[in-house]
């Protein structure tokens, strides 16, 4: 901006605060007199000290403090000199008002453009642009959460959305619980999980135990009895010898094959659909409600029985019997 | 004090010496910003592999160091198992944490272990890592009983331990990350100082090593 302002009255300071300072102009139309009073308090101030808007004298404050006209005084800020009705515009170019200041040459600004300084000044700044913008890109990118990205594949049931309530019954429970969704994805379930380090159950795991697995991050494949072996080996071999996996058949599902995490539901009809690793790479071990929990640890506390019927481990002299 | 043409100079060569300060400070910064994202270890790199799979590997090891704990006999093995447990636990949540810290899932996109040359080839036939037991040597340690968990935890162990480090040393061929390094040659040394301890304590319960 100070550039424009070719007067330049020994001021070697072009700073922007100073031709911010210019709101003075305003101020100064509506109250003179408390600007005035003011004036003597903040000495440095390179704004309204300007005693009455007219004489425009809302020069460097520390030199004439009042509202003699001495803007042009040493200390004169930039953008200050300019008169009173010097309209908002820093260093706008009412040179006029330079009253007693000898006149000065007018430095031309426009002739003579010095192209390579600002070739290579939008260059840089392109650069600069593009390499700030990548970065936002690609930060962006990289955090858009996991949570967005399975809700992004398609045919996904968030139930986190949907049944938020669901969520929050993360109680243990002995006994049968009966799920909302089949096979369930989330809500109370029995103390003891089942193991879920990779194992391929070949045959159906209680509801309850397979719950708590979620709880602790893992996806459960399940696919229809009648799922062809070929088909059931390829899901096995996604599953089997990875951590937070696993696996077994679920009478009465709905689709030949469904997967769940915790909150996250997929039904599909291929092994082949590439969904399915979707689905995993997003959500396993993110979809933790107990961030750290692990899928084995110890016999004592996981279960890899088979059947309906939830496995009670550590229910010892329990009235609260299973059902 | 100066002439108006002097001043003007003066002047533009200040705001094309701000102008230049603001480019660079935009450059450092996005240049600064950029930059962690570019150096850390990208999905199919070494070290994210290996951070993945090692997490598994470990997993199996805190399981059946778990197991073993309370019933283990022999007093060494006991605090073997205990020290196994919690170790490498820690260390599964460190390798978890690298991978959050580099933007990356803790699941991959390629399948275990191809972060190594031939990496497909050193599973097993059950598709597990190298060194990891089966099912059905878990279920075997879960049912064993007196000594022979001591001895059968020895032998599991020292052989996942031996997987461990073949994998180790793959990633230290590959990885030039200090920290990964680091991290995995720790746990190189530890874990062949056990291998050690496990070879010992099975000459003394008079029980050999398992042949594969």
């Amino acid at each position: 901006m100070s550039i424009s302002t070719p007067q330049a009255g020994g001021n070697r300071r072009p700073s922007k605060a100073v031709a911010g300072g210019k709101p003075t102009t305003g101020a100064k139309a509506k109250s003179d007199a408390s600007a005035e009073s003011d004036a003597p308090a903040k000495t440095d101030a390179p704004t309204k000290t300007t005693t009455t808007a007219k004489s425009g004298g809302k020069s460097g404050t520390t030199t004439a403090g009042g509202g003699s006209k001495a803007r042009t005084a040493p200390g004169g800020r930039p953008g200050t000199r300019t008169g009173g009705s010097g309209g908002g515009r820093p260093g706008g170019g009412n040179r006029s008002g330079g009253g007693n200041r000898p006149p000065v040459v007018p430095v031309k600004v426009n002739s003579g453009r010095h192209w390579g300084p600002i070739i290579l000044f939008t260059i840089v700044g392109l650069v600069a642009a593009g390499i700030v913008g990548f970065g936002v890109y690609e930060v962006q990118k990289n955090n858009q959460g996991w949570q967005d990205k399975a809700d992004s594949i398609k045919g996904v049931v968030d139930y986190r959305k949907t049944e938020p309530n669901l969520l929050k019954a993360a109680q243990h429970a002995y006994g049968k619980v009966n799920y909302p969704q089949s096979p369930p994805v989330g809500g109370v379930h029995n103390p003891n999980w089942e193991r879920c380090q990779g194992d391929v159950y070949p045959d159906q795991i209680p509801n309850e135990n397979a719950v708590h697995a979620l709880e602790h991050g893992s996806v459960w494949v399940t696919y229809n009895p009648s799922l062809a072996k070929d088909q059931v080996d390829k899901l096995a071999s996604k599953v089997r010898g990875n951590d937070f996996m696993l696996m077994s058949p679920y009478p009465g599902l709905d689709k030949p094959i469904s997967l769940q995490a915790w909150g996250f539901q997929l039904k599909l009809d291929s092994a082949d659909d590439p969904r399915i690793d979707q689905f995993i790479q997003d959500l396993r071990v993110n979809a933790s409600m107990e961030t750290g929990a692990t899928c084995g640890q110890d016999s004592q506390n996981y279960v890899t029985k088979t059947g309906t019927d939830p496995t009670n481990l550590g229910q010892s002299a329990a009235p609260t019997a299973a059902s | 004090m100066f002439s108006g043409l002097f001043a003007t100079q003066r002047r533009r060569a200040t705001a094309i010496g701000a102008l230049v300060a603001v480019f660079a400070l935009l450059i450092g910064f996005g240049a600064g910003w950029l930059t962690p994202s570019l150096r850390a270890p990208g999905d199919n790199s070494p070290e994210a592999g290996f951070a993945r799979d090692m997490s598994t590997h470990h997993a199996q090891a805190v399981t059946m160091a778990m197991t073993v704990y309370p019933r283990a006999t022999d007093t060494e093995v006991r605090q073997l198992a205990y020290d196994i447990a919690l170790t490498q636990q820690s260390q599964i949540g460190i390798m978890q944490t690298w991978l959050k810290d580099w933007h990356l899932q803790p699941t991959g996109t390629r399948p275990k272990m191809a972060w190594m040359p031939n990496g497909a080839r050193e599973l097993t036939p059950d598709g597990l890592m190298p060194g990891m037991a089966t099912d059905a040597q878990l279920q075997e340690l879960d049912a064993a009983k007196g000594k022979q968990v001591d001895i059968l935890f020895c032998q599991l162990m020292l052989r996942h331990h031996l997987g461990g480090i073949h994998m180790i040393d793959e990633l230290l061929q590959l990885s030039h990350d200090q920290d990964v390094r680091d991290l995995a040659q720790g746990m190189k040394n530890n874990q062949q100082g056990e291998v050690v301890q496990f070879q010992t304590i099975l000459s003394r319960l008079g029980a050999q090593p398992l042949s594969s």
